[in-house]
């Protein structure tokens, strides 16, 4: 049987792109799959430079590539994870893909015509688009995962997993490059009183309203995470004893000024601050100075910020 | 389960055809990169694809590994998987010896990039002496710095049941490095592969 007549008919609707160049890189022949998407004629293309017909090719590269199928006889692949697209075709979803051109694998492959002797290149084009818009809505998800892996439910700092990872690696930074570096511990005071007075969701409200004031007041490389309850931590990376001090401070101020209005009623919070800094600590030894710290601070009357300092452990004795 | 064991005669012919393309690569490397590539003869070796992770895991254990791996497709039912691997403090290496100058290609292009350029040249040589031709899959990266190699790599020899393990090392003027090719397959292209020998040695 004769098969010759298949040839036309298959290559012009074969959902895959077929580009044939010639050993000088010009343009021998494409099929509709290519003529379409690119709006090019054939007869109006054929014999000149890929570059000059399909714009803004990577062309450096893609000579790169073509190099290679030439001198080694082997084929040579892209792949549209690493170059999204190599022509820029239109695709057919335009409504679903952020990219206005269609992903591309691409296969690149010797020919050699049947004189033996006229080396020619075959490129075929496949459109990924799919797999493309697929993998950007996997990306975002992941993405997403990740944020409320490492974000607290209710007050949208981070967690205390991921938070006290941070301190860990923040620690260790410290240590290598020698800097300062600091940690507030700090709890709501009367927490108990609020919720009694207010209800749960009262108790809620403040510490949704809280950490947002708190975190207007903070550096964007400062780490602020939920500890546990009513007890958060901020670890200040580049920060001695007396620039913390002063946040902590500052931090306690603010939310002893601050109004926040609860169902027709008025509430004010005050917060009693631990801060230590660090001085080739572990993660355990600086949140245990920390605490000491807002232990103390608590003691002393609340409402107030008290730095770590060693007498504090007799201090702690003695009132145990 | 087949029986996939080679006799020595069956064995020397497939390290003799092995030495013979691999000569022929290097032939056509040298020319492409217009520098001297000496490819040391390599040492084959058949072993059963289930103990291919512990064999490599010892020689990887130090550095991080990337598998790349690349399918191929002959006549008469010969196919299977080439896995090249390489200790990525060799990618720079890689690079120069590509051309590459700094520019926007990312590491696991040059990777996929090099694995074709090194398997399909040495395969399509293979290929000519087994009077096969292969077709071949676009490669992919199995794994790179982050996950544990060995782990993939016995996933994916799971699936096959002999692996024809082949040592190159390729050394430039320049530079020299090193990687590790296996090419993974499966049990009833052994046994076409087998009985292509037996008909190469036939002919002699």
């Amino acid at each position: 049987m004769q098969l010759d007549w298949l040839l036309q008919p298959l290559l012009t609707q074969l959902n895959t792109g077929v580009l044939v160049l010639d050993a000088q890189y010009r343009v021998v022949f494409f099929n509709q799959f290519i003529a379409r998407r690119a709006e090019l004629d054939l007869a109006r293309v054929q014999g000149n430079l890929l570059e000059d017909v399909f714009a803004d090719l990577p062309i450096a590269w893609l000579k790169r590539k073509l190099d290679s199928v030439l001198h080694l006889q082997v084929p040579a692949f892209s792949s549209w994870e690493q170059r999204q697209y190599i022509v820029k075709l239109a695709h057919l979803r335009p409504l679903s893909s952020d990219s206005q051109y269609m992903a591309q694998n691409c296969s690149m492959l010797p020919l050699t015509a049947p004189d033996g002797v006229s080396r020619y290149i075959c490129l075929l084009i496949e459109d990924a688009t799919d797999a493309y818009v697929y993998q950007q809505q996997l990306q975002q998800s992941v993405m997403q995962l990740e944020h409320a892996n490492r974000t607290d439910g209710l007050t949208g700092v981070y967690n205390r997993c991921y938070w006290q990872q941070q301190l860990g690696y923040e620690i260790q930074r410290a240590g290598r490059y020698q800097h300062p570096l600091s940690l507030l511990l700090f709890d709501l005071d009367k927490f108990k009183d609020l919720n009694d007075q207010y209800g749960h969701q009262g108790g809620d409200f403040v510490l949704i309203e809280l950490s947002r004031l708190i975190d207007s007041l903070l550096r964007d490389t400062d780490l602020f995470g939920r500890y546990g309850g009513e007890e958060f931590g901020i670890i200040l990376p580049d920060t001695g004893m007396t620039g913390a001090l002063q946040v902590a401070n500052r931090i306690c101020d603010t939310v002893a000024r601050h109004k926040m209005l609860y169902n027709q009623q008025t509430l004010k919070a005050t917060i009693s601050i631990g801060v230590a800094s660090y001085f080739d600590h572990s993660v355990d030894e600086l949140i245990q100075r920390a605490d000491t710290a807002l232990y103390c601070a608590k003691r002393q009357g609340r409402n107030r910020a008290v730095a770590y300092q060693p007498e504090l452990e007799g201090y702690l004795k003695k009132v145990k | 389960m087949t029986e996939l064991h080679f006799t020595d005669v069956q064995r020397d012919c497939l390290q003799e055809l092995v030495n013979v393309a691999m000569g022929q690569a290097s032939d056509k490397l040298a020319r492409y990169l217009g520098t001297f590539v000496h490819l040391q003869v390599p040492s084959i070796a058949l072993v059963e694809a289930a103990l291919l992770s512990q064999h490599f895991s010892s020689r990887y254990q130090q550095q991080s590994a990337t598998l790349v791996s690349l399918g191929f497709f002959g006549d008469q039912g010969l196919r299977g998987e080439t896995i090249m691997l390489y200790q990525l403090a060799n990618a720079g290496v890689i690079a120069q010896l590509l051309g590459y100058s700094d520019d926007a290609v990312s590491e696991a292009e040059m990777l996929t990039d090099i694995s074709s350029v090194l398997t399909t040249t040495f395969l399509s040589g293979l290929a000519e002496q087994l009077e096969n031709s292969f077709s071949y899959a676009a490669p992919r990266i199995l794994s790179s710095r982050d996950q544990y190699f060995a782990d993939k790599l016995a996933y994916t020899a799971e699936q096959w049941q002999l692996a024809l393990q082949v040592d190159i090392r390729y050394q430039l003027t320049d530079y020299s490095f090193n990687c590790d090719m296996i090419l993974l397959i499966p049990g009833e292209a052994v046994l076409r592969l087998r009985q292509t020998l037996d008909n190469i040695l036939a002919d002699f």
